[in-house]
């Protein structure tokens, strides 16, 4: 089994980001290819990782813990990063999507790692559970990078300013209408990941204590606050079709990094606060019959 | 073998000169290239007319009759029946590897009035593509222009020298324009005034697949002139404010003496549609819009100034590339050359210039082996200064050569070398 690293990865990640931010001193084809191959190699240790473990914890990795949930998340936005990066290599997406991955797996790093027990019962509904709140977020993460990219070309474009040669950013009318696609999906599959995890702690209400346990959890508070900001959100883009597009962009760069931040940071406080979560390890200072309530 | 270009340029001669001397239409050029080959059977041609440049490539071998340069413009004085003495000044002559060289220039588009742009390299392969179909091409013009072709191709993937747009209308569509829309076949452009950059810009614009054109201008011939050229519309000066509302791309091009649009009209005349991002392109001088109008959200002006300032700084990064284009040209001008001559020399030539390489190289490499202090560059610089010189060497050798073909096949001279160098 080869030994992996969350800081194998990290560190492909972090010359990756290097590399790409050297393209804005002096273009060069090979600190392009150095950072494309460095990104790669740093995906297939991140795949690596996440099998690992997969198998030492026997559970996907979206089941098992907050860890492995933030580098989940790392891992789509590399995926898809590298898939717009072959199709247009030009383009400047590195500067922003590498910063954030690389600030997730910092971010994994700080979170419970321990995962949860397995649930037999409720399985399949808690992978959907988890699954729509990761595609959700995957979909946030879309939106902040669609509004940064945005207010970057919207800054150069008023100062008149020409792109680094060998760099290219999408065009307004395109930014503008992915940050919508994407508030607009990440939206509903956010919702539907709530009501689904309402619907499981429901399942466990023998449980007498689970009501003030999931009133407790800081994560689901957490994210209950961030869901209601999004969904006013989605409903304010549904309703107004002229708002000026920087005003969208700015909107959604400060709700979604707003979103992410409070999303991240409630899991790591639900590192140091053991017995308030439901989701992960700390859950565990509850007697194991109750296991059968623990979401991860 | 024989090499010879004849050439008019904008370099040398003006537009009138220019213009007269063009062969406008493949008519023309048939005529042209039957003439030539009447007069001159053994000789193959290629015939380069654009708007910036009218060139006569021709070779042949060397025993064959190849017109010279006084023939060629004797030619172009009775094709378009032009006094020979108004134009001969204006002509340049180019033989040889001068001749490859140039052609290589000019399709890299190292001569050309803009510098670096893409325009050229298809109207060469055009020519050559015509002289095929005239059957005025053989063996050497086909290897000179496919390594001209290729030659390009090298020089724009090596170098820099293509890359930023570098007229106004050019990076206003290219470098902006398309940075705001996604495309433009849903967009409609306003233009405000009649100007000659208006027109440039409509054809820029239209390649991205503009549509829609609305003109308003207070000289309604003009205004109808302009939008039946473009399949635009137009419309009377009174109804600009109407327009002004509607339009994503506005292009104002007018002579007023002062700012006819100004922060607050504007502002007014677009109430209820803020949120779509308009594109607004100031030619004029002094200008149409009040710089005011570009501090508005979603209103990105430009006016000749800003995009001046672009255009200067792709110059300037183009030219920056001139010296690197230029190494490669004279390293695929020598590949050729020595093509050319071993075709003409036949093995001796060959084994001769790979002999004299090959020793230079040995050389080359027992001295770095000692001199572990030189840098990379250092052995480059060394590397091609030594690889100048064994050409240098080389070339009274092959030029006595190429002289003695003239005559006939070079045997005695063959035989010489063979027995001189050893091979």
């Amino acid at each position: 089994m080869p030994n992996v690293g969350v800081m194998c990865f990290l560190a492909s990640y972090g010359l990756a980001m290097a590399a790409e931010m050297s393209r804005f001193g002096w273009r060069n084809r090979f600190s392009q290819w150095l950072m494309l191959g460095l990104t790669i190699a740093g995906l297939v240790a991140h795949t690596l990782y996440l099998i690992l473990r997969a198998q030492e914890t026997k559970l996907p990795p979206l089941l098992s813990s907050s860890h492995d949930w933030l580098l989940v998340l790392a891992w789509l936005a590399v995926l898809v990063y590298l898939f717009v990066t072959t199709l247009e290599r030009d383009l400047a997406t590195g500067v922003i999507v590498l910063p954030l991955v690389v600030g997730l797996v910092v971010a994994s790093l700080f979170v419970n790692r321990s995962s949860a027990a397995p649930i037999s019962a409720y399985h399949g509904w808690i992978m959907l559970h988890v699954s729509l709140l990761v595609f959700g977020m995957g979909g946030v993460l879309a939106s902040l990078v669609a509004g940064l990219m945005y207010l970057w070309q919207h800054t150069r474009l008023k100062h008149r300013q020409s792109m680094q040669p060998g760099q290219t950013l999408p065009s307004l009318e395109w930014l503008e209408k992915l940050n919508r696609v994407a508030v607009l999906i990440s939206v509903p599959l956010l919702t539907f990941g709530m009501v689904l995890g309402g619907g499981l702690v429901l399942l466990g209400r023998e449980d007498a204590t689970l009501p003030q346990r999931v009133l407790r959890d800081p994560l689901v508070i957490g994210s209950g606050v961030c869901w209601l900001l999004m969904a006013g959100m989605f409903i304010w883009l549904l309703r107004s079709r002229v708002t000026p597009g920087r005003q969208v962009a700015r909107l959604t760069v400060w709700s979604c990094g707003f979103l992410l931040l409070t999303v991240i940071g409630t899991q790591v406080l639900t590192r140091f606060t053991p017995g308030n979560t439901l989701h992960g390890s700390a859950a565990r200072s509850q007697p194991a019959d109750s296991s059968a309530q623990e979401l991860p | 073998m024989n090499l010879l270009t004849v050439s008019c340029t904008h370099q040398t001669a003006d537009l009138a000169v220019r213009e007269r001397l063009a062969f406008a239409n493949d008519d023309h050029l048939r005529r042209a290239y039957q003439r030539l080959t009447g007069l001159f059977p053994e000789a193959e041609f290629v015939i380069v007319s654009t708007c910036n440049r009218v060139e006569i490539h021709t070779a042949a071998t060397a025993t064959a009759n190849i017109p010279s340069f006084a023939q060629l413009a004797q030619f172009l004085a009775e094709f378009h029946q032009l006094p020979l003495d108004e134009f001969v000044g204006e002509l340049r002559e180019f033989n040889g590897s001068a001749a490859v060289a140039h052609l290589f220039e000019v399709v890299s588009s190292l001569d050309s009035m803009v510098l670096g742009e893409p325009q050229i390299v298809h109207q060469i392969k055009e020519a050559y593509r015509v002289a095929e179909e005239n059957q005025t091409c053989g063996p050497f013009t086909h290897g000179w222009f496919q390594a001209a072709i290729r030659t390009s191709a090298k020089v724009r993937s090596e170098t820099r020298l293509a890359e930023g747009k570098v007229s106004i209308a050019s990076v206003a569509v290219g470098e902006f324009a398309k940075s705001i829309f996604d495309h433009f076949g849903d967009k409609r452009v306003l233009v405000i005034g009649a100007g000659e950059m208006a027109e440039e810009t409509l054809r820029y614009l239209q390649e991205e697949g503009v549509t829609e054109i609305i003109v308003v201008n207070r000289s309604p011939e003009r205004a109808q002139r302009l939008a039946r050229d473009f399949g635009g519309i137009a419309v009377p000066w009174v109804e600009l404010d109407a327009w002004l509302r509607q339009a994503d791309v506005i292009v104002s091009t007018t002579g007023a003496d002062q700012p006819i649009v100004d922060a607050a009209r504007f502002k007014a005349v677009r109430k209820g549609i803020s949120g779509k991002p308009v594109f607004v392109l100031d030619l004029g001088a002094p200008r149409d819009f009040d710089p005011s109008v570009g501090e508005l959200d979603d209103v990105f002006l430009y006016d000749i100034d800003s995009l001046q300032r672009t255009c200067e700084e792709n110059r300037k990064a183009r030219s920056r590339e001139i010296e690197k284009a230029e190494k490669i040209i004279e390293a695929e001008t020598a590949r050729l050359m020595a093509e050319f001559y071993r075709r003409a020399g036949g093995e001796v030539v060959t084994r001769l210039i790979e002999g004299w390489h090959e020793i230079a190289q040995q050389e080359l490499d027992r001295l770095f082996r000692k001199s572990t202090h030189l840098d990379e560059q250092d052995r480059q610089a060394i590397e091609r200064t030594v690889a100048r010189i064994v050409n240098k060497l080389l070339h009274p050798p092959l030029e006595a050569l190429k002289d003695e073909s003239q005559d006939g096949t070079a045997h005695g001279l063959i035989n010489a070398l063979r027995k001189l160098f050893g091979l």
